[in-house]
């Protein structure tokens, strides 16, 4: 087995692992409602929309050591 | 101390806003200097004989290229950093003094980069690899100053209150990684002066590899400029300046965190277009291809969720010249990533290649999608930054419509110009001998050549009436914080 | 868990990398033992042709000539005999050019002369009615630069192991020596030796008059490393 035979096996198997990811992904992103921390994806637009200072963040990073 | 409320802390993004503006004129100009060099060859020697070498076309070229890429866009995507980082990550660099002399610091060190870039690019020291022309001293000082921009990045977002990165730090930081990637593999050099022991010019060096194998690295990483500097920071601007100047939220928040990862994936393959029918490995070739293709899936994933997101808000387009600007770009975005797609199949590769279409294409993007992008997030930010209303909305309206005019007239004539060059060069007579001598396609150019110095022209002429904008809204009617939630305010 | 990546700037960041070095790894790195052995044929630069390919990276010849002939019928016909991965084996870098404004070079030592070259960089509109190109005459004053071409000989052997004073094996079954100085003088008077053959075909003379002093203007310098594209 040269190294272009390799390379192939290689090239198969990555592709194969990597639409599982892409699939698992697409299947996360869009299962993943109002569960443990409440967000939905689309939330995070928000981001953009209320971004001054004064505005509450959409997920604060400090809420858990606040508590 | 008195006891203000915290805010956000422009000051770097304002610097790299006027270098922004100052270096895309001084590229513009450069362009359509040597734009018109190539219609009227006498102006190379506007300056007379003895400047020639400076004015020339081939000594003008790179600086033009480089001043574009790495002054007005590079700047521009600083410029936007250094403002929608701290909105997004609801984090004010005035909270940290490092982050604030880091960025200060940034800009001062950019800047001499820039000036040693001009000065060495003038005097002819050129690697002669496109959009890494700079000789090693250089490279080293721009690696210094990306390296401090990762750390403005990673330093806002270890401090920031907001968990999540909104979708358009994504595309910063991998804007940081992958271009510290493409570049320092492409201009792996060894400076000859040390190697050889104290010979010759200190500012030389040679590249670490050679021939076909440069041309790989080499496509890889023009290919991949273009996508991390041309596109993935223009893209995590309109992802912010669109929804916010809209005020509509992104059309699917899950679709363009999907292109992101497809983007990423699938554009480091495409390079190996630019070698078709070259000398590098044929499987290579026909992977550029194939991927470049696949590319458009990605591409449009993100320009069809910026035109869907202002669903319902059509009348927007109408009423806002700064939505113009902005529809507009995500337009020329899917206009260039269709062509530049067409371009990389492999039979309209063997037309299109050396011809003047690829520049067109080139332009297609860079002004109507990059120009474009950075002049709206510019006129989103400069009335936020000065808390001012931005001066004049019938100027901006105008140089929206001056400038469209100028794309338009660009690659117009380099379409026609370009396939007319490509099929005169590939014609045979009926006794099989070639149809055309190389001077006959040369000179069947000249009117495309004017038309296309009258477009970028026009493109450069809303520059300055831009720069002009931006210039008086400093001196405008101040106003509140309240009236800058999400449309820009504007004076007549 | 993606959802806990996406939270993770340190992680995201690795993983970003990761999906965007992927397509470079698998591009790049198998080719590269492959397409840099040289072609029989071709060889090391001599010093004076070093540099004269430094006077065209400086001018950027390559910003409007292609060094790249594709494999069809109208190029081969235009330009001589389509390129192979090998010629380019002593070239850092490569000069492949992306656009042809001008005509392509990878093949001009076969169809033009020194004495061509030599009205065509001082007034290429003289030679060439029409044509587009600017003159090139500071390359008639400019001195060359030879102490980098040597430089650059020494670096490339040192790191490269380009084959300079051993013998090259051509097409017609002979061998060719690339004589490297083993001194700076060495490589100027080599240089200089082998511009004198240049400067005989030429008519300026001014240019033939610094060469006799001993000077390079850079067209001399040029002109060998366009004689020297076969």
């Amino acid at each position: 087995m040269d190294i272009a035979n390799i390379q192939g096996y290689a090239y198969v198997g990555a592709m194969g692992f990597l639409i599982v990811v892409l699939y698992a992904y697409i299947y996360h992103l869009y299962t993943k409602r109002k569960n443990a921390d409440g967000t939905d994806y689309e939330e995070y637009s928000n981001m953009a929309l209320h971004d001054d200072l004064s505005d509450a963040p959409v997920a604060d990073r400090f809420d858990a050591k606040k508590k | 101390m008195e006891n203000r409320p915290l805010e956000y802390d422009y000051t770097v993004a304002k610097w790299f806003m006027w270098s922004t503006i100052i270096l895309g004129i001084v590229g513009m100009t450069i362009g359509v200097f040597i734009a018109f060099e190539l219609a009227f060859p006498s102006l190379n020697l506007v300056l007379g004989d003895g400047l020639a070498e400076y004015t020339n076309f081939s000594r003008l070229r790179p600086l033009h290229t480089d001043a574009v890429a790495f002054g007005f866009t590079v700047s521009g995507i600083f410029a936007t950093w250094y403002y929608v980082g701290q909105r997004v990550l609801k984090v004010s660099m005035a909270e940290s003094k490092f982050l604030m002399t880091l960025g200060k610091a940034h800009f001062i060190l950019y800047i001499l980069g820039v000036t040693a870039a001009v000065i060495t690019l003038f005097m002819g020291y050129t690697s002669s690899k496109e959009y890494a022309e700079f000789e090693w001293p250089v490279d080293i000082a721009i690696v210094i100053v990306w390296v401090m921009w990762g750390m403005s990045i990673f330093g806002l977002i270890g401090i920031r209150r907001e968990k999540s990165l909104y979708i358009s730090v994504w595309y910063y930081i991998a804007t940081f990684l992958g271009v510290a990637m493409l570049y320092l593999f492409n201009n792996m050099e060894i400076p000859t002066y040390f190697a050889s022991g104290g010979h010759g010019d200190i500012m030389h060096s040679v590249s670490a590899y050679a021939g076909s194998n440069d041309a790989l690295v080499q496509w890889w990483y023009g290919h991949n400029a273009v996508a991390f500097v041309f596109t993935v920071p223009i893209i995590a601007m309109i992802y912010y300046f669109l929804p916010k100047e809209s005020g509509q939220a992104i059309y699917s928040y899950k679709l363009s965190l999907l292109s992101f990862w497809g983007l990423m994936f699938v554009y480091l393959w495409a390079g190996g277009h630019h070698l078709l029918f070259s000398t590098v490995p044929d499987w290579i070739q026909t992977m550029g291809s194939v991927f470049s293709i696949v590319l458009i899936l990605p591409s449009w994933g993100s320009a069809i969720n910026m035109l869907l997101t202002l669903k319902g808000e059509w009348q927007q387009v109408a009423s806002s010249p700064l939505i113009k600007f902005l529809l507009l770009a995500s337009t020329f975005y899917m206009f260039s990533t269709l062509e530049g797609p067409v371009q990389a199949v492999k039979s309209v590769n063997a037309i299109a290649h050396f011809t003047d279409w690829i520049p067109g294409h080139v332009h297609d993007g860079t002004l109507g999608w990059v120009g474009f992008m950075i002049i709206a997030s510019l006129f989103h930010m400069a009335p936020r930054i000065f808390k001012r209303e931005l001066y004049s909305k019938s100027l901006m309206t105008a140089q929206f419509w001056i400038q469209t005019l100028g794309i338009v007239f660009y690659f117009t004539s380099m379409w026609v110009g370009g396939i007319t060059q490509g099929m005169m060069w590939r014609s045979h007579d009926e006794y099989g001998n070639l149809a055309y001598s190389f001077m006959d396609t040369v000179a069947v150019l000249h009117p495309y050549m004017i038309l296309r110095g009258i477009g970028g022209a026009l493109f450069l002429i809303g520059v300055f009436m831009w720069a002009y904008n931006i210039y008086k809204t400093m001196s405008a009617r101040p106003i509140e914080e309240s009236e800058l939630q999400s449309a820009t305010p504007m004076g007549a | 868990m993606f959802h806990w990546l996406e939270k993770n700037p340190f992680l995201f960041s690795v993983g970003v990398f990761l999906v965007i070095a992927f397509a470079g790894v698998v591009t790049l790195i198998p080719s590269f033992a492959e397409a840099s052995r040289p072609v029989i044929g071709t060889t090391p630069y001599s010093t004076l042709e070093l540099a004269g390919r430094h006077v065209y990276i400086k001018n950027s010849c390559n910003a409007c000539h292609s060094q790249l002939v594709r494999p069809f019928k109208s190029e081969t016909d235009r330009y001589g005999d389509y390129s192979l991965s090998g010629e380019y084996a002593y070239d850092r870098p490569f000069l492949w050019g992306s656009k042809r404004t001008g005509p392509d070079l990878m093949r001009v030592g076969n169809y033009r002369t020194t004495e061509w070259h030599e009205n065509h960089m001082m007034d290429p509109e003289a030679l060439v009615p029409g044509s587009i190109m600017p003159g090139y005459k500071w390359m008639f004053t400019n001195l060359a630069d030879i102490d980098t071409a040597y430089a650059e000989q020494i670096t490339v052997t040192d790191f490269f192991g380009v084959p300079y004073n051993k013998p090259v094996p051509m097409k017609d079954g002979s061998t060719k020596t690339i004589f490297m100085g083993s001194t700076v003088d060495e490589a100027r008077a080599d240089a200089l030796a082998e511009a004198k053959l240049v400067a005989a075909d030429m008519k300026n003379q001014d240019v033939k008059d610094m060469v006799e002093k001993g000077q390079i203007p850079e067209i001399v310098a040029i002109i060998a490393y366009m004689n020297s594209l076969k």
